[in-house]
């Protein structure tokens, strides 16, 4: 019969060619993992830092050559950190996006109500720094990478003791976040002989505090165990300093942002975090993840940032392992695994914690710097059930 | 001393809540309606204060242009969203004035950045020690002074001068006062304009107080200073500057001696509560 004409053999190569630069792209085939996070609300500005860090280990992973040669798509939604909210987000991750897994980029409340949701839905979920001990509780899908709050509010009571300091006043956040912290403090209080000169409690709201002041002041402590967020803490702080008290600060993982710096000025100088990310670290992983961060975002990674990306890093660890699989095939894949990340080598226990050491950051020339390492396998051993 | 300390945090506390509470007095009494977006102006003062400084170098021209923008602002929001609505029932003003505040915090959160800003060089942030080994932060101790100082002009012109005494004939009968010759809508933008301009003011002060503006720091002035006009007698300016500093220093108090069981907040609503059970009229107001 005819020969095919030159020109339509042209065009259906051209056909072809299109379709295979398509399917390069990003199409269908891609794997998908969820994540949600507090985009907007009181919350917005730990989302956006949370959202940074998953964006950069997704994009380290694509240009890596993926999982398998298919790329990875990070399906984003906004859980305010509300509860009522995150359900919704987790029901359509599970069944419309049909995400292969996913990560919580979110505080306790709102992670909690979603891990429900992944766990009947069998798709494992990596929590990045909500910190509630019923989280993990939730299931053997949902997995933890940062250090529950009682275990660091144990590390707190340890780094007043090795400050060598005795009588301690504590101001907690009054949310589960603050209150696990003080549980942690004072289960572990008297293990180092520590006395507690007084204790307060404070709205996520409130930003001024001259009545707690006034009375840490008379309580004369030798040291403030303060809980709460940078945008607690940078105006705690300076008021704690405007009064005249010179006592040593901790704070935790909230302060762990350059806002607490720059809101507290002059006032955050000597303030002790005990957080998971080391500014001074020699872990070429550490290193590197703190260069790239700022690279990408033109400002320095947070707690929240390295802890986002390091959850993210996991279950894409744990998807190469799988095969691209979902299910119980990457959940077993990733309670399997050893992960070197920007915020310590983990292993996850038998119930998906992990368990490391508590890094101390100091302020000092509006920065973090290394203080000391918290290394106490007892002290800090989290939970196994 | 603790106790004196306390008061005194108290008061400072209660100078805030006056600024706040007294722009959405002189709403309530002019138009009858809860205005809650009050508190958009009140953050949306505090970020211009804190862009213009940080842009000039000047406090003055931060506080004035806080000042003037919120004022103009809420000018805007009378004309464009309540006047339209005066004729309805009160509570449509209301729920718009809701919207209004909700849209105003995502606005400000999409503009201005999740993070909140901070002054570069914050001013005013010195100590100056009083008796008995008190410290206050300058900032503290001339919000104080300047609060005292614009209420009392506030007062002088609201007695002495013929728009003052204009804004009072609307306040107690509009339509008697349109008869007189009072321009109505005049004295209302006027309102509305000193109102919004004391919640700028205000808002500038605790940008300087914390170092920070956020685009929720409205949230809790939004529905704390309608607990104050209400404590105070609806509509009543002695009563809403009285019951601020008193609801600072129970505050204050309740803080430290209640804090482990109720939060700030709560404490301040249960007192309000307790206050009308006592008193349904207000603190100060007559029956």
């Amino acid at each position: 019969m005819n020969a095919p004409s030159p020109r339509k053999s042209f065009v259906s190569i051209a056909i072809v060619g299109a379709a295979g630069v398509l399917a390069a792209g990003p199409a269908l085939a891609d794997i998908k993992i969820g994540f949600n996070v507090p985009l907007t609300g009181f919350a917005a500005a730990d989302g956006q830092s949370s959202l940074n860090g998953a964006k950069l280990a997704v994009a380290q992973a694509n240009a890596a050559g993926g999982v398998n040669g298919e790329k990875i798509e990070l399906v984003v939604y906004d859980d305010q950190a509300s509860p009522k909210e995150a359900v919704p987000v987790a029901t359509k991750l599970v069944e419309k996006d049909k995400v292969v897994g996913a990560v919580s980029g979110s505080y306790s409340g709102s992670t909690r109500a979603a891990a429900g949701i992944f766990q009947a839905g069998k798709v494992p979920y990596v929590v990045a720094y909500a910190i509630h001990p019923d989280i993990t509780r939730t299931g053997n899908y949902v997995f933890r990478v940062s250090a529950m709050g009682e275990v660091q509010g144990r590390g707190g009571a340890k780094l007043v003791s090795t400050l060598g300091k005795k009588k301690v006043t504590i101001i907690t956040v009054k949310n589960d976040f603050g209150q696990a912290l003080a549980a942690g403090f004072k289960e572990a209080a008297p293990k180092f002989g520590l006395q507690i000169t007084g204790e307060y409690e404070y709205g996520m709201a409130d930003r001024q505090f001259g009545a707690v002041v006034s009375k840490v002041k008379a309580d004369a402590p030798e040291v403030i165990y303060a809980s709460g967020y940078f945008f607690n803490a940078g105006p705690l702080v300076s008021q704690l300093r405007a009064a005249g008290i010179t006592a040593p600060i901790i704070g935790q993982e909230g302060y762990d942002s350059d806002k607490f710096i720059e809101i507290a000025g002059a006032a955050s100088e000597g303030t002790l975090v005990t957080t998971s990310l080391d500014r001074d670290s020699d872990v070429p992983a550490t290193k590197a993840f703190l260069a790239d961060y700022r690279k990408a975002n033109n400002a320095g990674a947070d707690m929240v940032a390295a802890a986002s990306f390091t959850a993210t890093s996991v279950l894409i660890e744990g998807l190469k392992k799988s095969g691209g699989k979902g299910g119980d095939a990457l959940r077993a894949a990733m309670a399997g695994g050893t992960y070197v990340t920007p915020i310590g080598k983990l292993t996850f226990n038998s119930l998906n914690e992990v368990a490391k050491d508590i890094q101390v950051q100091v302020v000092k020339d509006k920065a973090f710097r290394r203080h000391s390492v918290i290394s106490d396998a007892a002290l800090l051993a989290p939970p196994t059930k | 001393m603790l106790y004196v300390e306390l008061t005194a945090q108290g008061l400072v506390q209660g100078a805030i809540y006056a600024l706040i509470a007294l722009g959405l007095t002189l709403v309530y009494g002019l138009l009858r309606i809860l205005h809650v977006a009050h508190a958009a102006l009140f953050t949306l003062g505090a970020y211009v204060g804190v862009i213009v400084c940080n842009a000039s170098g000047s406090l003055a021209l931060g506080f004035a242009a806080g000042m003037v923008v919120a004022g103009v602002a809420g000018v805007a929001m009378f004309r464009l969203a309540y006047q339209p609505l005066l004729r309805q029932p009160p509570f449509v003003a209301l729920i718009a004035s809701i919207g209004l505040y909700i849209a105003a915090e995502e606005i400000f959160r999409i503009v201005f950045g999740a993070q909140g800003l901070s002054f570069t060089a914050p001013p005013l942030q010195g100590q100056i020690p009083v008796f008995g080994g008190m410290q206050f932060k300058v900032a503290e101790l001339l919000m104080m002074l300047s609060t005292v100082a614009i209420i009392g002009v506030l007062g002088w012109l609201q007695t002495r001068t013929r728009i003052g005494v204009a804004c009072q004939a609307t306040v107690s009968d509009p339509q008697m006062a349109e008869s007189f010759g009072i321009t109505l809508l005049k004295v209302r933008d006027i309102n509305f304009f000193v109102g919004s301009a004391l919640a700028g003011f205000a808002g500038v002060w605790v940008a300087l107080l914390n170092n920070l503006v956020e685009p929720t720091m409205g949230s809790v002035p939004s529905y704390k200073a309608l607990a104050i006009i209400v404590l105070g007698g609806l509509g009543s300016v002695r009563g809403t500057l009285a019951a601020a500093l008193v609801l600072g220093v129970v505050e204050s108090f309740g803080t430290i001696y209640l804090g482990q069981l109720l939060d700030r907040n709560a404490i301040a609503f249960a007192f309000l509560i307790l206050v009308l059970m006592v008193r349904p009229q207000g603190l100060f107001a007559k029956r």
